[in-house]
């Protein structure tokens, strides 16, 4: 325990990173899911809490729209230099290397029928199944095969890498729609006349709605992904903190995101996912946990937030725009008890994140913790406070550069 | 008693006013709860409400009118493996069959209360609902 200043200048104990590391290294810290913190902080207090508690497992899981895996499917003989490639009929990228491919999440089938997607085949390899690999090149001396036909799997390939750039977002808008029309999003089904509001956040347990400073999640965070380990390897794209944010710092606004890669090979079926929003498309169900070590009291504090703090907008998805028009500025709590209430009206909730696999998530890594399996590490690097999001327009040659 | 029958039709039956003659003749609550028809004939889900032997009256004059009737037992189901207890069903059922745990936070489907209107089967994302009717 060390004594230093908190932003207030006030003086609180404190423990390292390194000091909570070796207590863990040694069995002897003590670990609690973020359901079991609030509780305990809530009849025990902030201080107590911070002096007692070492680290507060977070999870979420939900849909993760930009992610993906980038695979190494090893030389052919004769070599090939992949210029286009299908796995199981999904579009792979394959402007890198010879054999590297990127499959995208979101990447559909060329027919179009938005039903089955690069995620599915995701899914599929961490189910262990073999997938089908068609790819077509333009032949040169030292690549001169043109095509090949044949079924890879993980056990087939080199390397098979979860790489997502935008995930585990800190808060997320909720939707519904005020037209006469069903509208099919990647917020769901939304009815119409305000017939329902979705939401897309495991709130008060989601990882970055625990930590909104980013002071402990950063840039070479061990985490738990899609059931194995990953790492968060950069800020994640869209990360824009610099958004509206309650006294206590938590943002109300979609704000930080993650950039996380992880061994497909450790992932397991149950937090990895292919899901299919109608009329929209495919993405990754994604399960990721992060452990957060109870520095200080601030850090107590920020791990104690609860679903009536953490607030979001429902916006009007009727509005075809960027900027779509509030309805209603609501919390977690009242999006999680079923219903909220638009001008008057009494509109039914749905979460797009599973809860049920959050809490779970936070319960295999307090596990893991506990038996010494996952170890917690410090960042690297401290992800940007100082980010905003841009936005594309119509530009110029000379616009563009200014 | 509340009684949920699927009914099929063939183009000639499709004609005939069996709504009106279940409640006129035989007295019997008819709440229509899903119904495809056109041309070539269809498939309707009904609810009717009424003592024993009316609604038994009511289902021999539908049978004896060419209409296929056969009890609703199931008319939606839920593959367990596939759904992962997201919520997205929840707040479009129109019966709340499909409900949220609060201490669980698991989806809970209470078959019962399904009327096979289909409205949740594109909106899971993970595909776990199934209609059989």
């Amino acid at each position: 325990m060390t004594k230093s200043k908190n932003p207030h200048g006030k003086e609180v104990q404190a423990k390292s990173f390194e000091h909570i590391r070796k207590k863990a290294d040694d069995g002897e810290a003590v670990v609690m899911t973020a359901m079991e913190f609030k509780e305990f902080v809530e009849s025990n207090g902030v201080k107590k809490a911070a002096k007692e508690v070492d680290i507060v497992t977070t999870g979420t899981f939900g849909a993760m729209c930009s992610s993906g895996a980038y695979f190494n499917l090893g030389h052919a003989d004769p070599p090939i230099k992949i210029q286009r490639a299908w796995m199981d009929g999904i579009p792979a990228y394959a402007g890198m290397a010879a054999v590297d491919l990127y499959l995208g999440a979101t990447e559909l089938d060329e027919s179009n029928n938005m039903l089955r997607g690069g995620a599915h085949v995701i899914e599929d390899l961490v189910k262990g199944r073999a997938v089908r690999l068609k790819a077509t090149a333009y032949g040169t001396d030292c690549y001169p095969l043109k095509e090949i036909d044949t079924y890879v799997s993980l056990k087939t390939m080199n390397q098979a890498v979860m790489m997502n750039v935008r995930n585990a977002y800190q808060n997320y808008a909720a939707a519904a729609n005020s037209s006469g029309k069903t509208l099919y999003t990647y917020m769901g089904k939304l009815l119409p006349e305000l017939g329902n509001a979705t939401y897309s956040s495991a709130g008060e347990i989601s990882p970055l709605l625990n930590d909104p400073y980013y002071r402990t999640i950063g840039i070479g965070s061990r985490i738990f992904l899609g059931g194995g380990e990953g790492f968060v390897a950069w800020e994640g794209t869209q990360f824009n903190p610099g958004v509206a944010r309650t006294p206590r710092g938590v943002p109300k606004r979609p704000a930080g995101t993650l950039a996380v890669m992880g061994d497909l090979n450790d992932m397991t079926p149950d937090f990895v996912k292919g899901l299919t929003f109608t009329r929209y498309g495919t993405t990754l169900g994604v399960g990721i946990g992060i452990p957060i070590p109870i520095l200080d009291e601030d850090m107590a504090s920020a791990c104690a937030v609860t679903d009536d703090k953490i607030f979001t907008a429902i916006f009007d998805y009727a509005q075809q725009k960027r900027s779509k028009p509030v309805l209603k500025e609501v919390s977690y709590a009242d999006l999680s008890s079923g219903e909220v209430s638009i001008n008057g009206k009494s509109v039914p909730t749905s979460s797009l994140s599973s809860i049920y696999k959050a809490r779970q998530i936070t319960e295999i890594l307090k596990k893991r913790i506990l038996d010494g399996s996952f170890a917690i590490t410090e960042p690297v690097q401290r992800l940007p406070l100082d980010k905003s999001v841009k936005t594309l327009e119509v530009r110029s040659e000379k616009e563009a550069m200014e | 008693m509340k009684t949920k029958l699927v009914l099929s039709f063939n183009p000639e039956a499709s004609n005939l006013p069996i709504t009106h003659n279940l409640i006129a003749e035989y007295g019997l609550l008819v709440n229509i709860l899903r119904a495809e028809i056109d041309e070539v004939g269809g498939k309707m889900v009904i609810e009717i409400s009424g003592d024993e032997t009316n609604t038994k009256k009511g289902v021999e004059y539908l049978e004896k009118a060419g209409v296929g009737v056969r009890p609703l037992k199931e008319g939606v189901r839920r593959d367990d493996d596939i759904c992962i207890d997201c919520g997205a069903c929840i707040s479009i059922c129109p019966t709340n069959a499909l409900s949220l745990d609060p201490k669980t936070r698991k989806v809970l489907f209470a078959e019962e209360k399904c009327v096979a209107c289909g409205v949740c089967i594109d909106a899971c994302p993970s595909r776990a609902m199934e209609i059989l009717i």
